[in-house]
């Protein structure tokens, strides 16, 4: 048994695999630039101010998306490339202004690795007079020399990354005195060209890429590196919205979701069983035709309807005083914290009646339609027939023969359900505003929160994983015919 | 029952032909006569699964409904539109209503057009297949229809590819909209009302009206208007070709992706089928619902087009599954070997030889499929994440769950509720009359 649930965990992590890569193929593939706003590409005449665009900057840069997809090979940059690029966006007037976007994305991105291309264009745009051109190449020198800080978001970092962060700190502020704007008397701009010039000079050595330097910077520097480094790390990130570490909030909503999902599973299945038996025993009476049509009429209802109505009868917003029953929405009341735990308890189960029923009717007429057609196939076979020439009790021969081999199929279909059930209570928690994953999901596709959208997408599917793997080892105890070694 | 003949395919709409009808006309014998098993086999398997499903009284309420729902959707136009079919006031006659047909400023969307397409041309279709199927065999009818939209779809995607010479798009021309209903009302308050010939509801699905949002269903308004003050039982009715568009094409796609792969993982085997399957694993695990919020989130400025794409991008599994299990059962079977041993290709025996054998158990989780993904669409746009310029039923159900009004949540939830039990009606009895041992 043992080997068989190793083998089982050793077959999850191809799969897990692929479906990691597909997330990253769904958030990196994906048209639309997120966090983008537009405008013009002219640097001159910015709307977005300074502020808007270092944090701009510093989004693309926490999200990895100022990064090239799976090779880097921006050690190798051409100076004539940034020289075109950077007269593009310097240009003003007649240019084409998706072009001149483009070309001042591609600039903001490339950040570090452009530093010596961007003095060099610097200095010759000095050296000929072109200020236009000179000031454009100190603008992006502004916002692509700074190092990034280590750990950002860590509160206690370690000594070394302290010293480093000190110093990282220490040349941004050197860097910030050599910022400019256009309009600034054209000593000072002079001053600041003399100091980027100076100071490229001292950090020369930086930009010098050793052979194994060039091939970390290769396979290193990627997108897809930094997505499998942070995934190994289990570390999502933070939340876009809330700052708030990804994984954590998803283990503190966890509760919420699990709660419904799990005891929607429960009760369906609790149902279905039964159901289904009664309405296989008594097939073709008039129960088994009301049950059935009941059942199947309750499939093709849409949940998210079921729940609106629901809410509109019999919830506090009820235009019927004596239907006012149940909450309007929310896991719990405010203040429950406050309750005994079997007060707290009663209170959730309260708030979470409607949701569950709501989650529960579809998946419970599909087990039990499967119920049905399963025992009606098992009680057609030839040992049962012997069974009951033996003499043996109906119920012997339902409850005991027949029902063992019909119930390993609705076993089997727990792992189908699932994603089907994990999935739906989305629009259930949308709708009650149970504080879950669903709902959270919800809001974070809203406003386009990668790190959350992608921390969900990997935990639901590894949480399914581990569902079907539960299915699994449950087959293999039940059902004698699987052996597994 | 099965003396009035079967309808001889699902996609046809046509009412059955003549006495001499195939499958009518094989079953008696079948019936009747001693036969070999030779001449058994002469009983089309089509025809024999047709019979069955026809002598199923609740499938064949489904088939009907299915095909009166397409004709609601079809017709559309005809119950409701803001332009008349004749206007004389006094100038003159005019057909608004034909030119608005074709109007980008009443049907934005290409589904709109599409479907205009079909009621503009079904009409003069009609005589003229009518009078040649007096001389065809008799299994014209479904072949007819089958060309006739063939003809259509490629009609609408010559003419709606936009900028390919330097004619105008006939399909997508905005022209002035006149008020025809004020101009009327104003008429008749002034004692000279114009001879006009409106649609039973003179509404347009995209017409807002400021002044009277949130109506309660009355005589003018059947199902009350949305807080844009647009009537809903207009967007109802248009909604139908929304989402039967949605179903059919996103099966379509997902039933194409998965018949390919399963059939090539299911034939080869090996490095295919481990490759295939290992994606169908890592697909089925996804929480679909998580992967099609994403993915239509993701994409800006999406259209129902991209719904339908997302949709059959990431349900394609069941499909694989199935096509690829009859795959492997019957790639051994004598008749593979015989097409094998006459040295055809492996693309001719796939698709001309197993696959219409195994496609069966597929097309039976298509026509779930139709209902599942109808409610796929209608929850996305529940969710405010489908196309909002389309008149989704989701849409109006969300808008009522926010007002908190009862008209606006009960019409467009029966609306989904009955076609996509409909579709479920005519899966099941596709099903049973697939595999009769099931029905017990």
């Amino acid at each position: 048994m043992r080997a068989y649930i190793l083998r089982r965990l050793l077959m999850m992590i191809p799969t897990f695999f692929g479906i990691s890569l597909l997330v990253f193929a769904v958030l990196n593939l994906a048209p639309g630039r997120p966090g983008a706003n537009n405008n013009s590409g002219d640097v001159a005449s910015n709307a977005r101010g300074e502020a808007t665009e270092e944090s701009y900057k510093v989004f693309r840069e926490q999200f990895n998306l100022d990064k090239p997809i799976l090779l880097n090979t921006r050690f190798l940059l051409d100076v004539a490339d940034i020289r075109r690029a950077v007269e593009l966006v310097a240009e003003t007037g007649s240019t084409n202004i998706s072009e001149r976007l483009e070309a001042r994305e591609e600039l903001e991105d490339l950040g570090n690795y452009a530093v010596p291309q961007l003095v060099r264009v610097l200095r010759e745009a000095d050296r000929d007079g072109r200020t236009r051109v000179r000031d454009t190449a100190a603008y992006f020198l502004r916002l692509n020399a700074p190092r990034r800080l280590m750990e950002p978001f860590n509160p206690a970092p370690s000594p070394s990354v302290r010293a480093h962060n000190d110093e990282v700190s220490a040349e941004r502020s050197r860097l910030r005195d050599l910022r400019y704007d256009f309009d600034a008397p054209e000593a000072r701009k002079q001053a600041a060209v003399a100091g980027w010039s100076a100071w490229y000079d001292e950090v020369k050595g930086r930009f010098a890429y050793g052979r194994a330097e060039q091939l970390r910077i290769l396979f290193g520097d990627t997108r897809f590196a930094a997505y499998w480094r942070n995934l190994s790390r289990l570390d999502f990130g933070v939340s876009l919205a809330t700052r708030a570490p990804v994984m954590a909030t998803l283990l503190s909503k966890l509760k919420y979701s699990l709660s419904l999902s799990v005891v929607s599973l429960l009760l369906a299945y609790a149902l279905a069983i039964p159901l289904g038996i009664f309405s296989a025993v008594k097939r073709n009476t008039t129960a088994d035709r009301v049950l059935t049509t009941t059942l199947f009429m309750l499939y093709s209802l849409p949940s998210f309807f079921v729940a609106t109505v629901l809410l509109f009868f019999l919830s506090e917003g009820s235009d019927f005083r004596l239907l006012r029953i149940f909450p309007t929405g929310g896991f719990e009341s405010p203040g429950s914290q406050d309750l005994t735990t079997i007060e707290r308890l009663l209170d959730i189960a309260w708030h979470l009646v409607l949701p569950i029923a709501c989650l529960t009717y579809g998946s419970l007429a599909a087990l039990s339609r499967y119920m049905r057609t399963g025992l009606l196939e098992v009680i057609g076979s030839d040992y049962i027939r012997t069974a009951r020439a033996k003499g043996l009790h109906e119920r012997v021969v339902i409850g005991k023969h027949a029902l063992k081999n019909a119930l390993l199929p609705i076993i089997t279909l727990l792992a189908g359900l699932l994603p089907a059930v994990l999935g739906g209570s989305v629009v259930i928690e949308y709708i009650f505003g149970i504080p879950g994953i669903g709902l959270w999901t919800i809001e974070s596709i809203y406003q386009r929160d990668y790190n959350v959208i992608m921390g969900v997408q990997l935990l639901t599917t590894l949480l399914v994983l581990f569902g079907i793997l539960l299915t699994d080892i449950g087959y293999a105890l039940v059902d004698p015919r699987i052996r597994y070694h | 029952m099965s003396s009035s003949a079967p309808d001889p395919e699902p996609s046809g709409g046509v009412p059955p032909s003549g006495p001499d009808h195939p499958a009518s006309a094989a079953l008696p014998a079948v019936a009747g006569t001693p036969l070999g098993a030779g001449e058994e086999a002469r009983v089309s398997y089509l025809a024999a699964v047709m019979a069955r499903l026809s002598r199923n009284r609740v499938a064949r309420f489904g088939l009907y409904a299915v095909f009166g729902l397409v004709a609601l959707a079809t017709l559309a136009p005809v119950f409701a539109l803001n332009q008349p079919f004749y206007w004389d006031a006094g100038q003159g006659a005019e057909f608004p209503w034909f030119a608005a047909l074709f109007n980008r400023l009443f049907f934005e969307n290409a589904v709109d057009i599409l479907f205009n397409l079909v009621l503009v041309t079904a009409p003069f279709a009609w005589p003229v297949f009518w009078w040649l199927s007096r001389t065809r065999p008799l299994d014209f009818w479904p072949r007819a229809w089958a060309r006739y939209l063939g003809a259509v779809l490629m009609v609408f995607a010559c003419i709606s590819v936009e900028h390919v010479g330097p004619w105008e798009n006939p399909l997508h021309f905005t022209s002035r909209v006149r008020n025809y209903r004020l101009e009327r009302d104003r008429g008749i308050e002034l004692g000279q009302a114009p001879r006009a010939l409106f649609p039973p509801l003179p509404y347009s699905y995209r017409e807002t009206n400021p002044t009277g949002s949130l109506l309660r269903p009355n005589a003018e308004h059947w199902l009350g208007t949305d807080t844009e003050g647009r009537d809903v039982f207009c967007r109802m009715l248009y909604g139908t070709r929304i989402s039967l568009t949605i179903g059919v094409v996103a099966v379509f796609i997902y039933v194409s992706i998965g018949t390919a792969l399963g059939a090539l993982a299911g034939y080869f085997g090996g490095w295919v089928d481990n490759l295939v399957s290992r994606l169908v694993e890592v697909m089925i695990t996804f929480p679909s619902f998580f992967l099609i919020l994403t993915l239509a989130a993701l994409v800006e400025e999406r259209s129902i087009f991209h719904v339908m794409l997302i949709i059959g991008l990431t349900n394609w599994t069941g499909v694989a599954r199935l096509i690829r299990a009859e795959f492997l059962r019957q790639k051994n079977l004598e008749y593979v070997q015989a097409a094998r041993a006459m040295g055809l290709g492996s693309g001719r025996i796939i698709f001309l030889h197993i696959l219409p054998n195994a496609i069966a158990p597929a097309l039976v989780s298509a026509t779930f499929g139709i209902a599942s993904a109808i409610l796929i669409e209608s929850s996305l746009s529940f969710l405010g994440v489908g196309d909002t310029s389309v008149a989704s039923w989701g849409e109006t159900l969300n808008t009522g769950r926010i007002q908190q009004k009862l008209w606006l949540v009960l019409a467009p939830g029966a609306a989904i509720f009955f076609v996509v039990t409909v579709f479920n009606l005519v899966g099941e009895g596709i099903r049973d009359a697939l595999d009769p041992k099931l029905r017990v």
